[in-house]
């Protein structure tokens, strides 16, 4: 019984074991712990999606999760419109399923001992197609040379080419950090809460040892909860929001109209009709 | 020594985060109503002044370390 208590505590502080004396270590991601506990992730996003699709069907949604999702679409929305403007709503399923992966996952990092976001590869893996991504509409919207030429700064005259290269030479690099930056953000704040935690628990089973041997004592881990779910929600809603950044950054376009247009429906055109009547 | 260099890094990165943190909180007693924007934009500030502490945690300290031993 008090092994049970003890293996779901640390499992649930996410804070690794305490190996004999060793000290506290967390757990290292393997190919198999990723897949197993992305497959956990994916499990519950689906649960969720599919409880929620059933309450499409109500002209005023009453279904709490429909009315969660659609929160969370009414703000992803809403940043899109705005960053990307009007066009935005194209890149916008690419955003919410990176939100929704992304936060699921952050989800079972809080009470398992490894999960798919704590793992460096999986976080490049989803920099690396964003950021693959808008390249690929930069591209698409500027032709490819004219993709690279907005890596080469201003026009200047030609006395100044090898600034031009300088300037080319950094931007690509720091194109490549974006990579960096984007992976290395989630992991950080994920990884780093599983290390906080492991830390709090052993300074837990110093100062209250009990039962000996290996010594749980009080999982101090637990109190940060909290704060790690706040970093749950933030670092989720901030990929999306620099995904939109970095595509707002390449598909610029010219003839923009008004931005901040809030979408008509159909009472707006039925008071206006009754009114200029 | 490297120690004390990475003690020092993280002291710059908490005062930024602070300071961030002062603006947006003074800004929201000037303005209640626009709580819900400062958050938004207070907690992006926020990533990228901790991303600098990722990185110095996660590449640089561990690149320091290995070469110091």
């Amino acid at each position: 019984m008090y092994e049970l208590f003890r293996t779901g505590t640390l499992l649930l502080a996410a804070g690794g074991e305490n190996g004999g004396g060793h000290g506290a270590y967390h757990f290292e991601p393997t190919l198999v712990s990723t897949s197993f506990y992305f497959l956990v992730a994916l499990v519950i996003v689906f649960v969720v999606l599919s409880l929620a699709k059933k309450g499409f069907k109500d002209q005023v949604f009453k279904n709490p999760f429909t009315c969660m999702l659609e929160q969370l679409y009414l703000f992803l929305e809403n940043l899109a419109v705005g960053i990307i403007g009007p066009h935005g709503r194209k890149y916008l399923p690419f955003a919410m399923t990176f939100w929704l992966m992304i936060f699921f996952c952050n989800l079972v990092a809080l009470v398992a001992p490894t999960a798919p976001t704590a793992d460096l590869s999986f976080n490049l893996g989803m920099a690396l197609i964003s950021i693959g991504y808008v390249q690929w509409e930069g591209m698409k919207t500027n032709g490819v040379f004219g993709h690279f030429k907005h890596f080469a700064g201003p026009k200047l005259p030609f006395a100044l080419i090898p600034i031009s290269l300088m300037i080319f030479v950094i931007e690509i690099i720091s194109e490549a950090m974006k990579n960096v930056s984007l992976s290395l953000r989630i992991f950080g704040n994920i990884d780093g809460g599983h290390r906080a935690a492991a830390a709090m628990n052993e300074i837990g089973s110093k100062m209250f040892p009990f039962a000996g041997g290996n010594a749980t004592g009080i999982p101090f881990g637990y109190f940060l909860l909290p704060i790690k779910f706040l970093t749950c929600l933030v670092q989720a809603m901030l990929f999306s929001l620099l995904f939109m950044v970095y595509v707002s950054l390449v598909t610029s376009h010219e003839h923009e109209e008004e931005e901040g247009h809030p979408r008509h429906n159909e009472h707006d055109a039925e008071a206006v009709l009754a009114g200029s009547h | 020594m490297t120690a004390i260099g990475i003690g020092i890094g993280i002291l710059g990165v908490s005062i930024g985060l602070g300071m961030v943190g002062y603006a947006a909180m003074s800004a929201m007693a000037r303005q209640p109503e626009a709580i819900g924007k400062l958050q938004t934009a207070m907690l992006i500030a926020l990533a990228f002044i901790e991303l600098v502490f990722l990185l110095t945690a996660f590449v640089l300290a561990p690149a320091l370390v290995a070469g110091a031993k």
